[in-house]
């Protein structure tokens, strides 16, 4: 141990503190000289024979003082720190070209490392729960007569549970929102029913209290209640005495049991219920009717499932397909009707997929055109300096030295553009969470994935070292004379033509090549984004504030009170300054809430094979319509005489007219909505309204008047020509005057629900023309670093030519000339990659062909402009050359 | 003076070195004085073998070094055999003596 110690001790100091051992060595020699001088002076030589004889006997100092420093075991640090600054005044001399190469590895590595870790996040991180790959979640698809997806009963999830052999643990789970009373004011909650097995499956913890106990699903046991930390901290001030304290739901009780650890996240991504709500605030045990085995009316219920150790998904279906099979046997369903096992990671990523493995790609293009820019770059350094090379290996140089120098250097330009790299993806990283594109899962658990980013940084030194070592050698194998003679410049090149230079010019035809389908595929996003937002809605969505308005619980208990109190709001808010007009409908577009059923037709028999009629179905007040200005197409809107007394009318949209009576005779004609219903008649038609999104095509919808049908969740809208926020709070003072138990929910403009509806949209639009401008950037780095480069090598050629009488003109012509030969060329085999590549992304497009001309164009128009951009300035250069100066200089 | 000298084999100019600094700690061109007189002139060692040998010998903490004033009152580089030293000078008399007779052998096989 103690030789060792010594060993790194001695060989520290020999590096920090190289200038006094050298004064040593240097004392110590001149002390032997004069030792041996004085030796042969007493020997009887004169003193100048005697410092001749000495120094003979000793040999060169020089060398003696590098062996002795040789022999401290240091050489090899040192020569790396020599490298390093010489590698530094190397940079310096040159910091444009320094510049382009860090700008152009910091992109490729930042991009990379931003993107990576979004992936990575959104499809490779696994979900927060213990052996996440084993759960699942279960759904219905009738796909034969229009449903593609819906919730199962809890009778099916009897029937799952007793017959299956794939599942360790099966749990039966629905969302609900709750009233929060004999508070200060009333709120709303979201909250999750679910057996007993949904947070012990979840692997959830206690943090107060406990979870459920497995016997406290079953029927008889008390009203009990867990809270999730973060509501716990909300609205009960983190209340260590919590446990055991009593709270009131929709009127009833409940004794909170338990608090979760504040590490638990579940939320509408991972358990879609059918109420939509986003991040429950509390679980209870389940409702009586899902205790239910033969209760298979209620399919408004989500299954997770945790298969067995070593059964896989397939497994798992086919032994699904066998309970669904029996289902469509005995409970008659549609021949298409399966219950399929859907990995709950999947679940969670969902549509997002293509898009990221779009972004994916881009990603992975950018990357490739940083490090061939970086190649292209290395190159070109390398090729101006042949002559510097050349001085040194002159001077005696070894080759394995020269090719370290070299190296050096661009293993430290590789770090410094991974440095600025690191910078850049932090920047992308906290944009992308800024943006906060609601509806994109997972982005709460975005971080910077450092694994991705020192696989990236691998990759640039990898590039960074193949291609300074290319040039490395070929440099370090210089012809000494020719290259001295020529003054480093001649021998190289051609002059002015890229055509001597292959690779060189199939680089930059590569980036340009691999550049066009990114900004292709940007391109085309932009352009369906703006087909998507000029997408009429159906409705103005300008200057209306919006809100779910909940009139429910014991106190509106009477459907009557319901009604009332709607009409007591709506006038009361009419009086409001600013507020044109109000109205409210069951189910808003563009929000979560959902209506839908059956309906009958009068002399309508749907054709054997086909199911019931399925259409959407809303109750509103009368002036609902003329608020968000849906236009009415025929007959009449709800008018104030349409009470419960009367008979019952609704209005239809212009998607059912059209497909019932398209003769346009509609109205009269009466519908219901089962067997033992009454018939209801139309009284009007109305203009079509994007229920679920402007890119999505809307089902069927009938209309109920909300006086007839008296349901106690609408949602309020209010249009105003006054501040928006000023409205929306002065109608929540009112709802909390009226009566201060009704919850007020969701509140929006419709235009954010509107912007909202297209944030996934945007955020791949985005993210896409992020890159895709990155891309060019680089191209265009890349085309002005090659042809900078090509002017300077080609100095003394244009001086010569401007010697021999051409005119400045010309010179910018024959620039031009060179680059844009380049350029076209990359940009044609660009768009014939562009045809093939931007078919895969037609899902992602909305109203556009994967092969727009329009975009394809302005593209190619734009790469010409950037290309042309980055000839100019070196063009200029070139003409401004002043050959008398150049030729002297060579 | 222009007699030939002995080429020193690989390795045992240390051997040497560290036997000359078990009389007394010396600098330098002691060192390469004391090796010429005791070895009767027959082995000269050039300081560009000496010096490196002794940085060597340093940086694996078998001699010390401690600057001095030297007889004539100069400052000087004073090598001193350390404990570490003196084990590894018998390993390698040891070693020297077994290579030695072994060869020894060798050469007197009739």
């Amino acid at each position: 141990m103690l030789p060792m110690l010594n060993d790194l001790l001695y060989r520290l100091r020999a590096l920090f503190q190289r200038r006094e051992m050298d004064a040593e060595v240097d004392e110590e020699l001149r002390d032997h000289l004069e030792r041996e001088t004085e030796k042969y002076r007493r020997a009887g030589f004169s003193p100048n024979e005697a410092i001749r004889r000495a120094n003979l006997v000793l040999g060169g100092s020089e060398q003696v003082k590098q062996q002795s420093r040789d022999s401290r075991g240091t050489k090899f640090v040192e020569d790396v720190l020599q490298d390093l600054r010489y590698a530094m005044r190397s940079f310096a001399r040159t910091p444009a070209l320094t510049a382009l190469i860090v700008l152009s590895l910091a992109i490729g590595i930042g991009a990379n490392t931003a993107i990576f870790s979004i992936t990575s996040t959104l499809l490779l991180k696994p979900l927060p729960y213990p052996a996440p790959d084993r759960l699942a979640i279960l759904w219905l698809r009738s796909p034969g007569i229009g449903i593609p997806q819906d919730w199962p009963s809890p009778g099916q999830y009897h029937d799952i549970v007793t017959q299956n052999h794939v599942f360790e643990d099966t749990a039966l789970a629905n969302g609900d929102n709750f009233t929060l009373t004999e508070r200060t004011k009333a709120m709303k909650v979201d909250g999750i029913h679910a057996t007993s097995n949904l947070l012990q499956m979840l692997g959830a913890k206690p943090m107060l209290g406990r979870i459920f106990l497995p016997e406290e699903d079953q029927p008889g046991k008390p009203q009990t209640v867990v809270l999730t930390y973060g509501f716990w901290q909300r609205e009960f001030a983190s209340d260590p005495n919590i446990v055991g304290r009593v709270i009131t739901l929709d009127g009833t009780s409940h004794t909170v049991v338990g608090v979760l650890s504040p590490s638990f996240r579940l939320n509408h991504e991972v358990i879609p219920t059918i109420a939509g709500i986003d991040k429950p605030a509390l679980f209870m045990p389940p409702v009586e009717e899902a205790k239910d085995p033969s209760n298979y009316g209620s399919e408004n219920y989500n299954i997770v499932a945790r298969l067995k150790p070593g059964v896989t998904m397939q497994q798992a279906q086919s032994d699904i397909d066998v309970i669904a099979a029996r289902l469509r046997q005995e409970k008659h369903r549609d021949r298409s009707f399966t219950i399929s096992v859907v990995p709950l990671i999947e679940q969670v990523v969902g549509d997002i997929r293509t898009a990221v493995l779009i972004l994916f790609g881009a990603v992975a293009l950018v990357l490739l055109i940083a490090c061939t820019n970086v190649a292209n770059l290395l190159l070109s350094r390398a090729a101006v300096r042949q002559r510097e090379i050349a001085i040194r290996a002159a001077l005696g140089a070894g080759r394995v030295r020269v090719v370290r120098q070299l190296l050096t250097e661009s293993i430290s330009l590789s770090l410094m553009g991974g440095v600025a790299g690191l910078a850049i993806s932090a920047l992308s990283i906290a944009v992308a969470r800024k943006m906060h594109p609601g509806n994109i899962p997972r982005l709460e658990e975005l971080g910077m994935d450092f694994r991705v980013f020192g696989f990236t940084l691998a990759i640039s030194l990898f590039t960074g070292v193949v291609f300074g070592l290319a040039p490395a050698l070929r440099a370090s194998r210089v012809d000494l004379v020719a290259n001295l003679k020529a003054g480093g410049k001649g021998s190289l090149s051609g002059g002015l033509s890229i055509r001597h230079d292959k690779v060189r010019g199939a680089l930059v035809i590569a980036e340009l090549a691999i550049s066009l389908p990114l900004l292709v595929g940007a391109g085309l996003l932009v352009r369906s984004f703006m087909r998507l937002a000029n997408v009429p809605p159906g409705f103005n969505p300008q200057h209306v504030v919006s809100m779910d308005v909940g009139a429910y619980g014991p106190k509106f208990k009477d459907p009557n009170t319901r009604v009332q109190f709607y009409q007591e709001l709506a006038e009361r808010v009419n009086h409001l300054p600013g507020v044109t007009a109000t109205g409210a409908v069951s189910a808003l577009p563009l929000t979560s809430a959902i209506g839908w059923g059956g309906m009958h037709i009068e002399g309508y028999v749907p054709p054997a094979n086909e199911p019931e009629l399925q259409v959407d179905v809303r109750a509103s007040t009368p002036p609902y319509f003329s608020a968000m200005q849906i236009p009415l197409i025929r007959g009449r809107m709800f008018a104030a005489t349409d009470t419960d007394k009367m008979p019952p009318v609704a209005i239809i949209d212009q998607k059912m007219a059209d497909r019932f009576w398209p003769n346009g005779d509609a109205i009269g004609k009466r519908i219901r909505r089962s067997n033992d219903s009454p018939w209801t008649t139309i009284v009007g038609v109305v203009g079509v309204v994007k229920e679920y999104g402007l890119d999505t095509d809307t089902r069927m919808v009938v209309y109920y008047a909300h006086t007839q049908i008296r349901n106690g969740t609408m949602y309020f809208v209010a249009r105003t020509t006054s501040d928006p926020a000023a409205t929306t709070a002065a109608i929540l003072r009112l709802v909390n005057a009226i009566n201060p138990d009704v919850p007020v929910y969701d509140i929006a403009t419709m235009e954010q629900r509107v912007q909202d509806s297209m944030a996934r949209q945007r955020f791949a639009m985005t993210m896409l023309a992020g890159f895709a401008g990155f891309a060019m950037i680089l191209a265009a780095i890349g085309i002005y670093g090659v042809m900078s480069f090509l002017v300077t090598q080609g100095t003394g050629d244009i001086a010569i030519r401007m010697a021999l009488g051409a005119r400045r003109a010309s010179i910018l012509a024959l620039v031009f000339q060179q680059g844009m030969r380049l350029a076209l060329l990359g940009i044609f085999v660009g768009l014939v990659g562009a045809v093939g590549l931007t078919r895969m992304m037609s899902s992602l497009l909305f109203g556009v062909k994967p092969t727009d001309p329009l975009t394809f164009f302005s593209v190619f128009a734009l790469l010409l402009f950037v290309a042309l951009a980055a000839c100019l300035f070196p063009a200029s250069r070139a003409m401004r050359i002043d050959p008398m100066v150049a030729l002297r200089a060579e | 003076m222009t007699e030939k000298r002995l080429e020193l084999p690989q390795g045992t100019l240390d051997l040497l070195i560290l036997k000359a600094l078990t009389l007394e700690p010396m600098h330098g061109w002691a060192i390469s004085e004391r090796l010429q007189q005791i070895s009767c002139e027959a082995l000269q060692v050039q300081q560009g073998s000496l010096y490196p040998a002794l940085h060597r010998l340093e940086r694996r903490g078998w001699i010390k070094v401690q600057w001095a004033t030297s007889e004539n009152n100069r400052r000087a580089k004073y090598y001193t055999l350390t404990p570490l030293g003196r084990k590894q000078l018998e390993v390698e008399i040891t070693a020297w003596r077994k290579l030695t007779s072994a060869v020894d052998h060798v050469l007197d096989m009739a």
